[in-house]
């Protein structure tokens, strides 16, 4: 409950800095201690220190994974807001409301990792997403910008209409919205309905859509593209493992439940072969890093599915390692991205020699996603491998993924080729010593975690 | 669900005779436009003048083209209403159940309220509803 | 009236929604479409609140618990809700795109192919 009120609360108090506060650059400071101080107060709620007593009445369920992804998710925040504070600034005079937004999607993701109520599901989806709409359109001048606001609306609209059709469904087969169902306890309504399955595979698809799954993953690439650069790396990382958390807790209590009516891992599996497939294939044919960078969250969305999949101990904590590796590596990329002029593969002529610091780190981060050894993108991958070959089914799927994972090596590899082995003079934004230090404590963290990984699951349970 | 469940607390007798007074209204509503159109269309003197003819918008004199831009302000205000209208409707249950939830319902909707006002606040200070510029 | 009409009728409009969504080029028409979406998933809340109410009081023989269903009541009221908050965003953003090109039709929107 902590966070979810904290992040509410200091998104209301940066909305009245905006005309209380004159000072562009103090923002950016606001924010980053309202993070401090969420972070702070979720890892209270962690320990069973919960400043507000509040029934919710079985609408919320509280569990140690799900705190321990909250406090994933504002760390995250909390460094992309210091990476590419100066950014934000440069988009506009609407620096107060860009960072009150971010604090009302992180309220939303609080309540995703938390919900035990299809109502909170839809309230935490739409916390999530309405303010995300905002923030693609924030460039409001550039058409682009408009367009992919306009885009990301529409679709996004139109399924959570498919979800609440869904939701609606499954209410008519239950009898409840809650997601621990108190049917089985009740004689009223055994056996799985017809509606209940229909509203589940409505579900499954407005979900698929939120975390740009294919087949519905068409709206990402143009949005992810038209959003400014900084939107788009918080849009790409935190939101979408935001999703992933609640698809998970869906999958496995409802989910699970109907199985006997439904293969699921049918599904999922060729939900899972397609957005390898679509992500990677058409990755390695773009010529702008940025809508690389888009078409590879896609595929990286196909590894987080795996967790869905299999839907056991290591796809819970495999999805956390995704978590953590693929947002850090992502934002990295992002900040040094938006200090580019030029975000095709050519404007990455050369890095090495002029900014050796910021070609090192970028490399360490392709390294975490393309999952090379001793990073934390490789154990990952291990971990989310791992879960399928513990269901003992499916098999294919993993040689399948396998293989994917090779073939996205191509494409983060021909970012290092330009970085290192091309001669070009880049162009780019000026920064400070700081920024640097910021990247070479983020490749830190990347190769910590993937060598020591029982630091971070360590949390799950002491 | 095999076993038909009814909504309504009427006696369903299926019988198509239960359908004969929404005929009959139907039928009514019907007849009667189309009466009145054509009687004033055969009773009615016509003298067509140019100021006749001319789009009545209560008396006062219309110019130009409808479709030209408006001031973007109006737009803001009409999402604003739109907003703060349809939030009104938490007090739809709280009104059903003002009695029964006593003081401590009342102390939720005032923080309700205060929400709300915030966000007035809000959209005050950063000058959303100055006309004059 | 049996349940199935409520629920035919309200897949009809799901279904007219999800034609309009797909097959009209005029961002408001779109936007409508949605709505009519949501709207048609509030018919079908409601129709299925008063069901689970009756069917409790059938089984409870005649005496339900006077709460039965109301959760799919208030859910209503937060669907309203979220639908006019995404209304105001959506209706801005269709505003300052308007504001740009001068047309609200989405074929518009072919500027991030390439």
């Amino acid at each position: 409950m902590n966070a979810i009120i904290f992040s509410a609360g200091w998104g209301i108090i940066m909305m009245f800095c905006s005309f209380l506060v004159k000072n562009q650059s103090s923002y950016r400071h606001i924010a980053a201690v309202g993070l401090l101080v969420l972070l702070a107060a979720n890892i209270f709620d962690t320990y069973g220190v919960d400043f507000f007593h509040i029934d919710s009445g079985k609408m919320l369920a509280y569990t140690r994974f799900g705190f321990v992804f909250n406090s994933i998710a504002i760390a995250s925040t909390l460094i992309y807001v210091l990476l590419t504070g100066r950014d934000i600034e440069r988009l506009g005079r609407y620096t107060a409301e860009f960072f009150t937004l971010v604090f009302f999607v992180l309220c939303g993701v609080c309540l995703l990792s938390a919900y035990n109520n299809l109502l909170m599901l839809f309230l935490g989806i739409e916390i999530l997403t309405i303010p995300l709409y905002i923030l693609t359109g924030s460039d409001k001048r550039n058409l682009k910008s408009n367009e992919a606001a306009l885009k990301y609306f529409l679709m996004g609209s139109f399924s959570t209409g498919l979800m609440l059709m869904g939701i609606a469904l499954m209410y008519g087969g239950t009898g409840t919205f809650l997601l621990e169902s108190s049917r089985l306890q009740s004689n009223l309504y055994h056996g799985i309905s017809f509606l209940e399955i229909v509203g589940l595979l409505f579900l499954l698809a407005s979900m698929c859509f939120k975390v740009s799954a294919a087949p519905f993953h068409f709206w990402t690439p143009d949005v992810y593209d038209g959003a400014p650069s900084v939107v788009t790396s918080f849009m790409a990382t935190i939101v979408k493992v935001a999703g992933f958390i609640a698809f998970l807790k869906l999958c496995t209590v409802r989910m699970s439940v109907t199985s006997t009516a439904i293969d699921w891992k049918l599904i999922f599996s060729i939900i899972i072969i397609l957005t390898l497939l679509f992500g990677n294939i058409t990755a390695i044919f773009q010529q702008s890093v940025k809508r690389m960078l888009a078409y590879s969250s896609i595929s990286q969305a196909g590894f987080m599915l795996f967790a869905l999949f299999s839907m056991n101990e290591y796809a819970s904590k495999g999805l956390l390692m995704y978590s953590v590796a693929y947002c850090l590596a992502t934002i990295g990329l992002f900040a040094v991205l938006v200090k580019m002029k030029d975000v095709t593969f050519e404007g990455y002529n050369g890095l090495a020699k002029t900014q050796p610091v910021l070609a090192a780190t970028n490399a360490i981060f392709l390294f975490s996603l393309a999952g090379i050894p001793l990073t934390a993108g490789f154990l990952a991958k291990y971990y989310m491998l791992a879960s399928i070959i513990k269901t003992g089914t499916y098999t294919w799927v993993v040689v399948a993924g396998v293989l994917f994972a090779a073939i996205s090596v191509y494409y983060y590899f021909r970012v290092i080729q330009a970085m290192y082995f091309k001669n070009g003079e880049p162009q780019m934004e000026s920064f400070g010593r700081s920024f640097k230090l910021g990247l070479v404590v983020l490749a830190a963290i990347i190769i910590i975690v993937g060598a020591f990984p029982q630091a971070l699951f360590n949390w799950l349970y002491f | 669900m095999n076993s038909f469940v009814y909504l309504l607390d009427t006696v369903v007798t299926g019988n198509s005779a239960d359908y004969v007074p929404i005929g009959i209204q139907i039928i009514f509503a019907a007849g009667f436009v189309a009466t009145v159109m054509i009687a004033t269309h055969l009773l009615g003197p016509k003298r067509k003048t140019a100021e006749k003819l001319e789009n009545f918008a209560s008396g006062i004199e219309s110019h130009g083209n409808a479709r030209q831009p408006l001031a973007i302000k109006y737009f803001l205000v009409a999402i604003l209403f739109v907003l703060f209208d349809v939030e009104v409707i938490f007090f739809y249950p709280y009104a059903v159940n003002f009695k029964s939830l006593g003081w401590y319902g009342f102390i939720e909707v005032l923080l309700f309220v205060c929400f709300f006002l915030t966000g007035f606040i809000y959209i005050i200070k950063k000058g959303a509803l100055k006309w004059e510029d | 009236m049996p349940i199935q009409y409520y629920i035919i009728l309200a897949a009809a409009l799901f279904c007219i929604g999800v034609t309009g969504v797909l097959i009209r080029r005029n961002a408001i028409i779109i936007f409508m479409c949605v709505e009519l979406m949501l709207n048609s998933v509030n018919l079908l809340l409601v129709a299925f609140s008063k069901m689970h109410y009756a069917i409790s009081s059938a089984n409870n023989k005649g005496t339900a618990a006077i709460t039965t269903g109301t959760d799919a009541q208030l859910f209503v009221f937060f669907i309203m809700v979220v639908a006019a908050a995404e209304v105001s965003v959506g209706l801005a953003i269709i505003v300052m795109m308007y504001r740009n090109v001068h047309s609200t039709d989405v074929n518009f929107l072919n500027r991030l192919k390439n």
